[in-house]
């Protein structure tokens, strides 16, 4: 006989736990007892034959319930005592570690096998969940996860889901507490945009009737609404781009199953497992070359976004359209928040949808759908919401001060931090919009408020016109706490820095436009950083271009062309290469013989050659111009072209002057050189520093040809991507706590 | 960023220019010196100043590349300028004195027809001058230019003064579109052809308006350099209220339009030489505009005055798809947001 005390922290509560510890101590006939200690803590006590604990041990690891992550676990030989049972023992409330905010979930198969089973009570019920799966965050109001403090409080078990609830031996029910069932839970209604319900027996059904028509739908979802349409029908995603106002970017495909999937798109082994995770975020796929979705889904990308239902809602739906798959893109006008009520639907969405099918369960916080791709085999996020966040990410060092960062501005996420955690929060969105920074605060201050916290650090970017600046410097008069500043690219290589851990790196942080020490837009930068951040110095950059007249260089990338042009060429020569009238050629000219500001941006380079290529002239949605170059590069070739080095600039105009000495023809291979070889020309200028690592960050490099052109010449050093946080402005914030780390 | 010489961007009357003043004169004139007892100066940024007896004075230099342009010269702005600067504070101008430096070289018949414009407009409106200076500056100070500074008097005849001190509840109202004299000057000098004229010219059917609806205009302004944003931050700032304007409603003339879409410059930080910005009591926002139409104005109701929320004295702009932006005050440097 042997005796063990366990201790186990990670996510191990609201996930069914304490049910699995006793379930498989049963199993493995060992007695002792599971205690959760409050916090995110659980306690196992196990005495038995050695047999006995080996199985109960091997049975932990093995079968452990989907949701739940063992961060950490502590075991230890205990006396043996005298208890021949097994109990789940009331909670304790010795808090070592908080109780961490579960994130929502996908409903798991055995809920869904429920729904689809005709005998089942929960047949055809749409918020089927068990201790598995469900929504979390979106419907929680404060921690811990009990019923009571979530939107579920409106929804009073019956008895039979109180039975289910009360019975130590049902695996997924006991203890669970977002379950409900047909008698007990929410109801599901349809109505027209003005209110009118449509009284109807199965009101999903007709919902997919009409979405098969051509109605155009908004449906609630768990963290939000979505718009929902027929992917198949040119008019109708026509209708639909007019009526959002959003004429290029792409809409998400939601799909019945990766079979369906596989239809449209090449999905290999490791997206097929991001699809199908309980995250479900939604995966850019390549297109297959003959696909019947409309072209207008994704227009001139070759990739396109999926992902599978993740509630029940959601399956009934998609199984009542005939192809199985529809839009679902986030239900939102142009640059506004997602909405999460029946009353922002009615204001906001009018005109843009036809019908509502939308339900009695309150949607507490906003949580828009993840967006991964696989870039040069790596996995990056390109949004890191529903499913990951509010999940923490431990960092390698602990922090001496609670802390809060703020992001960017565009694409933001915020954090709070304190111990090694950094809780960033799930995609906010683009902060210059005064409600979605008001959302900023909102869940900034949930965090702080859940975790109990009094922030003593606020970080923010340089960047003076960032609205989220404003909010920390608010926010540090408020709480009476220091306020530090980190230059953005900076805080994008300590954001990959955190990921692994590093204290020094060289960072290749490709980006848009961030303000620079200097005062200037930096964007290609080669960073020597020391010292999680403390010393740090730019070694490389691309070539300095001007940059004049503000933020309509990045809507139209003629602009930017020009000044690129301007470099080595006279304005009468620009005029044939670029896409610009007479007014705004000499508004140009005169701007640059009084300019003040340069950028080094690998973004506006790419948008540039973009334009040059004729492939984008007008961008409608953040990265458009470079995510089509990109998208035109599938099948280029390697020519023969090198950015040169001089001194501390990797000249970006040779590039300009290449095509156009050769002429435009084979376009595909000279977006793929200029890709490929522009991550050539980094590395090698990170090499020139005799790296240990390089750390690669910045929205730009998810780009997979100057991922590919990085990797395959950095002899031998190795090239660490970003794969828990976007590499683009929704990570910043880690890098931003990552710069106050001490290890004090 | 901050700088030990001075920038063109200190003059731009937003951000940088209240910084620099803050640091020559603000924060260092005890406050018994910065107004006349019982007035109001510079402890109060308004248009002009107030001294005993509803006495109102305002001072402005005036200096414009090019210094003639379609729709006036600097000496029609020059005059304007201070006369709108004194009828903004609810005053009916009385006399002016003026002051001009010129550089060497200066062509005598450009001079000729600068002062011809000033004494057009001052026999028109019956100001008199009634003192004045004249200084020469060498070429290689100042190349080829001019500076016109003026001085304008007026007295409130009934009533007091108008402070601006803008209420919650409030309708913020301008005269007409915005920001006309800054696209022409912009359009001059990008050598950018456009059919616009400066909108330059003193307001004075604005004082029927303000002595008519005396004690409902809470403030007044001529919204000049810096434009509309500068004014309505300033009026935010000065009270801690904010601004919530609708970005659709407020006029501005597609020509204007056309030159501030390819400049980058934004129209509510162009100025207007001939533009009134009111915030006046909800109860006469009907009867003030219909006043300003019958006297010939253009007028839009473009926005309202609320109590701050999470943050003070800000200028809230909602965006036509129903969002809402920060309205900030003009900065010198264009700094590029977007990622
Ligand atoms: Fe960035
Ligand atoms: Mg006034
Ligand atoms: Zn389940
Ligand atoms: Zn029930």
């Amino acid at each position: 006989m042997k005796a063990y005390r366990i201790l186990i922290s990670g996510i191990v509560q609201g996930v069914g736990f304490r049910p699995f510890i006793y379930r498989i101590a049963v199993k493995s006939n060992v007695y002792g007892y599971v205690k959760n200690l409050g916090g995110s803590e659980v306690e196992v006590k196990i005495i038995g034959r050695e047999e006995n604990i080996s199985k109960f041990f091997s049975l932990l690891f093995s079968k452990i319930p989907p949701p739940a992550k063992i961060e950490k676990i502590l075991i230890e030989e205990e006396n043996i005592q005298d208890i021949h049972e097994f109990k789940i023992l009331p909670s304790g409330n010795v808090v070592n570690e908080p109780s961490q905010i579960p994130p929502d979930l996908s409903i798991c198969d055995d809920c869904l096998r429920e729904i689809l089973n005709p005998k089942d009570r929960r047949y055809k019920y749409p918020f089927n969940s068990c201790a598995y799966c469900g929504p979390r965050y979106s419907m929680l109001y404060k921690i811990p996860y009990d019923r009571e403090n979530t939107a579920m409080r409106d929804f009073p078990l019956c008895d039979k889901c109180k039975a289910e609830y009360e019975d130590p031996e049902n695996e997924r029910r006991f203890d669970a507490q977002g379950i409900s069932c047909p008698i007990c839970g929410p109801k599901v209604f349809l109505s027209t945009i003005d209110g009118e319900i449509i009284q109807d027996k199965d009101p999903i059904a007709t919902a997919a009737k009409l979405i098969e028509e051509g109605y155009i739908l908004a449906i609630k979802g768990i963290g939000g609404f979505h718009i929902a349409a027929n992917p198949f029908d040119d008019d109708v995603v026509i209708k639909l781009r007019e009526r959002k106002n959003r004429p290029q970017q792409p809409f998400a495909l939601m799909a019945l199953s990766v079979d369906v999937i596989k239809k449209y798109a090449e999905v290999s082994q490791l997206e097929e497992e991001l699809l199908k995770s309980l995250e479900r975020p939604i995966v850019l796929l390549k297109k297959k070359e003959y696909s019947e979705i409309s072209k207008y889904v994704s227009p001139y990308l070759d990739r396109e976004g999926f992902f599978l239902y993740y509630t029940g809602l959601h399956y009934l739906l998609l199984d009542n359209l005939k192809e199985k798959i529809s839009i679902m893109t986030s239900g939102n006008k142009h640059a506004l928040p997602m909405c999460t009520d029946e009353e922002c639907v009615k204001t906001k969405l009018k005109g843009v949808v036809d019908y509502v099918l939308y339900h009695n369960r309150k949607i507490v916080n906003r949580v828009d759908d993840s967006v991964i791709r696989i870039s040069a085999g790596r996995i990056m996020f390109l949004r890191r919401s529903r499913g990951y966040a509010p999940t923490w990410i431990r960092i390698k060092k602990k922090l001496r001060k609670v802390a809060v960062a703020v992001g960017a501005e565009l694409q933001n996420v915020g954090a709070v931090a304190f111990d090694d955690k950094v809780i960033l929060t799930q995609y906010i969105g683009d902060t210059d919009e005064l409600n979605t920074l008001e959302d900023l605060e909102k869940y900034i201050k949930f965090f702080l408020n859940t975790y109990h916290l009094t922030p003593q650090v606020i970080i923010a970017d340089k960047n003076p016109a960032y609205q989220s600046t404003r909010l920390a410097s608010k926010l540090s008069e408020e709480y009476s706490a220091e306020l530090v500043q980190v230059q953005h690219h900076l805080a994008h290589g300590l954001s990959a820095m955190a990921e692994y851990g590093l204290q020094e790196a060289v960072g290749i942080i490709i980006d848009g436009i961030g303000y620079g020490d200097d005062g200037n837009g930096w964007g290609g930068e080669v960073i020597n950083i020391k010292d999680h951040g403390e010393k740090y110095s730019r070694e490389y950059h691309l070539k300095y271009v001007p940059y004049t007249g503000g933020d309509i260089n990045s809507l139209k990338p003629d602009r930017m062309l020009a000044l690129f042009l301007s470099t080595f060429m006279d304005w009468n020569e620009i005029r044939n290469y670029v896409k610009l009238n007479d007014m705004e050629l000499k508004v140009l000219e005169y701007q640059t013989r009084k300019n003040r500001l340069f950028t080094s941006s690998t973004g506006r380079f790419l948008d540039s050659v973009s334009a040059l290529l004729d492939i984008c002239h007008y961008r409608t949605y953040e990265g458009e111009p470079a995510i089509k170059l990109e998208a035109f590069a599938r099948n280029g070739k390697l020519l023969d072209f090198e950015f040169p080095i001089i001194n501390n600039e990797i000249d970006t105009t040779s590039a300009f002057k290449w095509i156009i000495e050769n002429g435009i023809q084979d376009k595909p291979s000279i977006a793929y050189t200029i890709q490929y070889k522009l991550g050539k020309a980094l590395v090698q200028a990170a090499l020139k520093l005799n790296p240990e690592k390089i750390v690669v960050s910045g929205g730009a490099s998810v780009n997979e040809y100057i991922l590919k052109g990085m990797i395959e010449n950095s002899e031998g050093v190795e090239i660490l991507t970003q794969s828990k946080v976007p590499p683009g402005d929704g990570g910043i914030a880690l890098g931003q706590v990552y710069y106050i780390s001490e290890e004090k | 960023m901050s700088y030990n010489k001075i920038q063109i961007s200190h003059g731009n009357g937003g951000k940088e220019t209240q910084q620099l003043l803050q640091r020559l004169f603000f924060s260092r004139l005890p406050l018994e010196l910065k107004r006349v007892k019982g007035g109001v100066g510079i402890d109060y940024p308004d248009d002009g100043a107030v001294l005993q007896n509803n006495l109102v004075v305002a001072t402005d230099s005036h200096t414009v590349n090019p210094y003639f342009f379609p729709g006036g010269d600097i000496g029609y702005l020059a005059v304007s300028g201070t006369l709108n600067d004194v009828i903004m504070m609810g005053a009916k101008p009385i006399a002016m004195l003026d002051s001009i430096v010129v550089s060497e070289g200066f062509p005598i018949d450009d001079l000729e027809k600068i002062t011809g414009s000033m004494i057009e407009l001052l026999k028109k409106y019956n100001i008199p001058l009634v003192g004045g200076d004249f200084k020469v500056i060498e070429e290689t100070a100042m190349k080829n230019s001019i500076i016109i500074n003026t001085v304008g008097l007026g007295v409130v005849e009934t009533g007091s003064p108008i402070v601006d001190a803008i209420k919650p509840g409030d309708k913020i109202i301008v005269t007409g579109p915005v920001g006309v004299h800054g696209a022409v000057i912009a359009a001059m000098q990008y050598n950018i052809s456009t059919n616009l004229k400066s909108d330059v010219r003193p307001l004075f059917e604005l004082l029927e308006v303000f002595s008519k609806f005396k004690g409902y205009v809470h403030a007044a302004r001529d919204p000049t350099r810096g434009g509309l944003a500068a004014t309505l931050n300033e009026w935010a700032q000065l009270t801690g209220n904010v601004i919530v304007i609708e970005e659709a409603k407020v006029p501005v003339l597609e020509d204007v339009k056309a030159i501030t879409e390819v400049t980058g410059l934004d129209p509510l930080n162009l100025a207007s030489e001939g533009v009134g910005v009111l915030a006046v009591d909800s109860n006469v926002e009907d009867d003030v505009l219909e006043t300003l139409k019958s006297l010939g104005f253009e007028p839009a109701s473009i926005g309202y005055v609320v109590e701050p929320k999470s943050e003070k004295g800000i200028v809230v702009a909602k965006t036509a798809v129903g969002g809402a932006k920060i309205l900030e005050m003009p900065t010198g440097d264009i700094v590029p947001r977007i990622c």
